[in-house]
């Protein structure tokens, strides 16, 4: 086999290899599988209904029902799971949830507006080191660890039929 | 911005290492089998894919680690210990561009600056306060000449938060009976109108605008309702009867209010309540009045539509004998429009406040009846330009139409 066609062969190999690792990794952050609502494994509740769940992001409830504050942790804007929380919980676009926050510290309603964190890794570690926390996390990349847990949104979890956050 | 950079340094990392390597090895893998295929020697391609993928799975595994680094390194930042008191300032003001047939010049005027402060003193205790700078008609005047500003607190509350349905402030309020004052506060840019209803202006009279005492307030799910309470105690009207009891109540009857409301969950958007509010008024003139003021308010949020309706009756019954009452009410009607025109927001409001001509407690206070109507177009997230038109017929005076153009922000 000449020479030159053996390195195309090899370099198309080699692309070929290279898209099978790359695109699964790239689709990790936006593949459509459920949002899951992850919290710290100190909170008391395991199954929340969506209309519970729609105050705790509202900010109207901000205690859990074992006392501790609710810290709520969102994806910065383009993420998946941000565009999801808005859609199905908020019911609202980016300008209005950033107007909804700026009323709602201006009325003295809550001392300050959700931490806002740029990929899942963050708001895992954040949720796992913060009593109280609670983010929203793409299904397939919510990691096992004690320090939290997956949520039931309407006693169904992530995967299963007629899970609301999708 | 650190945990922003950060991912995008992994994410290049990413393409830029992998990316390079396997190209690497795959020209690598020719020079090898090249030379093995002219030493004879027999090593198969099976095995040269499987040192490929062994490589990718370590090079995986390095960027795994390094993600979970740059994790760790954003939530340190992110979990570090809150040194109290925690600062959040922000703010908000206006200029309006006013003018009309008659009756007042046109012009600009700058509008009220209003800054806020957000400072939380511990995990539970939070203290909110309210400056606003308004420019003053009567500046260099006087004698002393009177400033171009005036600066007033306008709210400074120190809240203690026990639980969802218990929570403790102390300090100077809008008055918790009315839904628009407590919803917009100072913020101009937050209402979808230039002005505020007549019910509720800056500086109006019909219903006590700043409450000094203490407030308990609280929600209870209420089986869905969302059933809020909010009880207060403290002092009401001032001798000059726009303005609350700042320096100390003038009478030793507290004032005391009681307001209601539920947001069910069925119906997101939607808020109804009322509230009742009594005070005892000592006006300069020496005469007092017992006041009593019942409220109301139906709310939709939602923005397609948006609905705002309100309605207060006050009744002020005179110590030595006498009753006045007035009432106001509004209706404002918005819609965000859809799709390339979310931007825009028209929106229309019919008022009228009916009151008393022979009640001491409103005088200089005229009715009021009349529509604005307009457009709000956000320019940017935080900046809004409205448009509006506003006919409105005041008590004694001629009919007033004028048109007004705002340019509101919050930062």
């Amino acid at each position: 086999m000449p020479r030159g066609l053996r390195i195309l062969l090899c370099l198309a190999t080699a692309v070929v290899v290279a898209r099978g690792t790359l695109v699964p990794c790239r689709a990790a952050g936006a593949t459509g599988s459920d949002i899951a609502v992850v919290v710290n494994s100190e909170v008391k509740e395991d199954n929340l209904p969506l209309a519970a769940l729609r105050k705790v992001v509202l900010g109207d409830r901000q205690f859990w029902s074992g006392s501790q504050r609710v810290t709520l942790i969102i994806r910065a804007p383009e993420a998946r799971e941000r565009a999801v929380v808005l859609k199905k919980l908020y019911q609202m676009d980016d300008a209005q949830f950033r107007q909804y926050w700026i009323a709602k510290v201006f009325r003295a309603e809550i001392a300050s507006g959700p931490k806002t964190v740029t990929s899942n890794e963050v708001a895992t570690e954040l949720v796992s080191s913060l009593s109280g926390a609670i983010a929203f996390v793409d299904s397939a990349q919510v990691p096992r660890s004690a320090k939290l847990k997956v949520l039931k949104v309407d006693s169904l979890m992530p995967g299963e039929k007629g899970y609301p956050l999708r | 911005m650190q945990i922003g950079v950060l991912s995008r340094f992994c994410s290049r990392v990413r393409l830029t290492v992998v990316v390079p390597f396997l190209i690497a090895i795959g020209a690598g893998l020719v020079v090898p089998q090249e030379a093995r295929a002219e030493a004879g020697a027999s090593v198969s391609q099976e095995e040269a894919n499987r040192q490929v993928l062994r490589r990718i799975d370590e090079l995986e595994a390095e960027l795994k680690a390094l993600k979970g680094q740059v994790a760790r390194a954003a939530t340190a930042s992110a979990e570090a210990p809150v040194t109290y008191p925690t600062l959040r300032i922000g703010g908000f003001s206006d200029v309006t561009f006013s003018g009309s047939r008659r009756g007042s010049t046109s012009g600009a005027s700058l509008g009220q600056y209003a800054l806020q402060l957000n400072s939380s003193l511990s995990p539970r205790w939070n203290f909110f306060g309210e400056f606003t700078a308004g420019a003053r008609a009567d500046a260099g005047t006087g004698a002393p000449p009177a400033t171009g500003f005036n600066a007033e607190i306008e709210r400074a509350i120190l809240r203690f938060d026990q639980s969802d349905a218990f929570k403790l402030s102390f300090g100077r309020y809008h008055t918790p009976i009315n839904w628009w004052n407590n919803a917009f506060h100072h913020g101009l840019w937050l209402q979808s109108t230039v002005g505020r209803p007549e019910m509720t202006q800056f500086g109006g009279r019909f219903i006590p605008v700043h409450f000094i005492g203490t407030l308990a307030e609280g929600e209870f799910p209420a089986k869905g309702l969302n059933l809020n309470y909010g009880i207060g105690l403290g002092n009401g009207r001032g001798a000059v009867t726009s303005r609350g009891g700042d320096a100390g109540d003038i009478n030793n009857s507290k004032a005391y209010l009681v307001n209601l409301f539920v947001k069910p969950d069925k119906l997101y958007g939607l808020r109804l309540g009322g509230s009742y509010y009594r005070d005892r008024i000592n006006m300069a003139t020496g005469r007092r009045f017992d006041e009593t003021i019942v409220a109301g308010h139906l709310l939709w949020d939602r923005e397609t539509p948006e609905l705002i309706a309100e309605y207060a009756r006050a009744h002020h019954k005179e110590l030595i004998g006498g009753n006045f009452a007035g009432e106001a009410y509004y209706v404002q009607l918005a819609y965000r429009l859809p799709g390339n025109q979310r931007k825009f927001k028209p929106y229309v409001r019919f008022e009228n406040m009916r009151l008393s001509t022979a009640d001491p407690v409103y005088t200089g206070t005229p009715g009021t009846k009349g529509v604005v109507s307009g457009i709000r177009y956000d320019l940017s997230e935080l900046v809004a330009l409205k448009a509006e038109y506003r006919n409105l017929q005041r008590v004694g005076a001629a009919p007033f139409n004028g048109v007004a153009l705002q340019l509101s922000f919050s930062h």
